[in-house]
């Protein structure tokens, strides 16, 4: 597959109206905003809740679950207070060998190696299927 | 001390979610540090990547069909919902209408066209940008120009007139007009700028569907209009997504405990969908093992799983006496046989692939985001 | 008084822009008068009609007539 879905770079810009107006960035309400992670009032640095803008229960709950797998993390669970306020609320409390903002980094970070042994793992068996039925459709 | 580690039955045991007629039992995953007292759960990659399996069962283009084996159901679920809403494809969104004297009304027809699937080369699908909108809240968020990098423009344009041809009697309005029928088809793509390199020949953009009906016309009626199509994803509005469905359900469990023997094994085979069951004589070797249930009946027919994929979980068998205590029905928590049909634009196991990728690319932007916190 | 023939007291005579009395139901009326086009509702003919003509199709003679659709182009969001 030629590239991916999600690079944009973009030298020239050929308008396609007759205006000179030099076009912005693109854009997008989930994919490209720029993330913006606030810590909730109350937090230590052992047990912290951080509020994630514009993020559901895609990222909530992969996180909570990549977050729990740490041993050093005593609680993990996250919250969409309010269904029409696109925030997601994530309650880390953790033991004191490590801080709640490091165990959030550990989860991003375990949750990026699930995804690169997933892509492997797929594409590896789609490979395999795609060569077998094309053997079996030969013979 | 080393981690205690669970014995294969054990594992296998937690692995099951118990289903019984009418409550379900073992629901939460417990593989988690702290859970079992003894035993690790912590996360490490080359653990994942020895236990994780992927088994394939269909892949056309249009759908797939795939078992993702040793996942979380966190996980999984977080894959399921980006291939619903959050991987961009093209769609009609401004519709702008120069003459429409058809019966069906303009808001109608752009609803309807809005929802009619596109497909493109997808180098020319990556190359596009979004179009930001102008906001009425947000002013000082600087609008879009529509330009070639963030608008495919599509032109319809279709007049329905008396075919002269037609036969005095003709009672098919398709053949006694021109054009009484409007199609997906009749959508032309007007490429502009670098949109003549990206969309060419094969590539170019156009309804995946060409026969969705469109509109129906007289003569003397007239649809003239002009479509705008930008870049958007699901969680925006349905016709951006670019599946039709994408689920998944866990494999299915059926364990015999005691001996289904006969006519009962009959029963119970028609208790599940066809082929889930089977049936086999007993052998003498079994019928001459004491305690195995089949004592003096050699020769007769038992029941046996043969494939629990083909199962749907109805319950039916729990609902009959004469199976009670004979059979365990579950699920395996972390089988997961997902189904993914593509509208067109992307071949259903590449979309898999693109939502894994989002999930990382949504991980590596959340860190980025991170680094405030941390100075 | 009928309403046709009220005018804004602060304006001129020759302002008035609806003319003189109606003269009769068919009968001749100014000149430059621009003539609107209809849609027969019968046999969907365009019939151009000034001020005062009859309301009637002239080529089927039938008296339901329709306005045309704008010409103006319209923007729709496609949702």
């Amino acid at each position: 597959m030629p590239g991916s879905i999600h690079d944009q770079e973009q030298e020239q810009d050929q308008s396609m109206m007759d205006t000179e107006q030099e076009s912005t960035p693109p854009g997008n309400p989930i994919l490209l905003e720029e993330k913006h992670i606030v810590v909730l009032p109350g937090s230590t640095e052992t047990a912290a809740s951080f509020q994630f803008a514009g993020e559901g229960h895609t990222m909530g709950n992969a996180l909570r679950f990549a977050i729990m797998k740490n041993p050093s993390v005593d609680f993990c669970g996250y919250t969409i207070p309010h269904p029409s306020d696109a925030k997601m609320h994530l309650r880390i409390q953790t033991s004191d060998s490590t801080t709640a903002l490091e165990a959030l980094e550990k989860g991003m970070n375990d949750l990026m190696d699930l995804c690169d042994v997933v892509t492997e793992k797929f594409t590896d068996a789609r490979d395999q299927f795609n060569a077998e039925s094309g053997d079996r459709m030969l013979s | 001390m080393a981690p205690l580690v669970p014995s294969h039955e054990e594992l296998q045991r937690r692995r099951i979610i118990g289903i019984n007629a009418e409550t379900v039992t073992n629901i939460p995953s417990t593989d988690f540090p702290g859970h079992w007292p003894g035993e690790s759960h912590g996360w490490a990659t080359d653990q994942f990547k020895k236990d994780f399996q992927v088994e394939f069962h269909s892949n056309d283009q249009f759908e797939a069909s795939f078992s993702l084996i040793g996942l979380d159901a966190a996980v999984a679920n977080a894959f399921r919902r980006i291939l619903m809403a959050e991987i961009p494809t093209l769609a009609i969104e401004y519709v702008y209408v120069h003459n429409n004297t058809s019966v069906i009304q303009d808001e109608v027809l752009a609803q309807r066209l809005g929802l009619v699937p596109l497909k493109g080369s997808v180098e020319g699908i990556n190359w596009m940008h979004w179009f930001r909108k102008p906001s009425e809240d947000d002013e000082g968020a600087e609008a879009n120009t529509p330009s070639d990098f963030n608008t495919v423009v599509l032109r319809l344009e279709v007049e329905c007139t008396v075919n002269p041809d037609a036969a005095a009697d003709e009672q098919d309005p398709r053949k006694r007009y021109n054009n009484a029928h409007v199609y997906a088809k009749d959508i032309v793509f007007v490429p502009v700028g670098r949109q003549e390199q990206y969309f060419v020949d094969e590539g170019a953009i156009q309804s995946t569907n060409p026969d969705i009906l469109i509109a129906k016309l007289r003569p003397g009626q007239k649809i003239e209009m002009e479509l705008h199509c930008v870049k958007g994803i699901g969680a925006d509005h349905a016709k951006f997504s670019p599946v039709a469905t994408a689920t998944y359900r866990l494999l299915p469990d059926i364990q015999i405990e005691r001996p289904i023997i006969g006519e009962d094994a009959k029963k119970f085979a028609n208790c599940f969908p066809k082929g889930v069951i089977g049936l086999e004589s007993v052998t003498s070797e079994e019928a001459a093992r004491r305690g195995s249930g089949y004592e003096g009946h050699a020769g007769e027919q038992k029941a046996v799983v043969k494939d629990p994929f083909k199962d749907t979980v109805s319950r039916e068998c729990l609902r009959h006496e004469e199976f009670q205590g004979k059979v365990k029905l579950g699920r395996v928590r972390d089988h997961f046989i997902f189904n993914v049909e593509s509208t067109g634009q992307f071949d259903s196991d590449v979309l898999f692939l693109e939502s894994v990728k989002v999930l990382k690319l949504k991980c590596a932007q959340w860190k980025r985001g991170l680094t405030d916190l941390m100075a | 008084m009928s309403r046709e023939a009220y005018q804004v007291p602060s304006m001129g005579a020759q302002q008035n822009t609806f003319g003189t009395e109606t003269g009769g139901f068919g009968g001749a009326m100014a000149v430059d008068t621009p003539s609107v086009v209809y849609l027969c509702g019968e046999c969907s003919a365009r019939v151009p009609l000034k001020r005062g003509d009859q309301i009637r199709c002239k080529d089927c003679g039938h008296r339901v007539l329709y306005k045309e659709r704008t010409k103006r182009m319209v923007q729709f969001e496609a949702r």
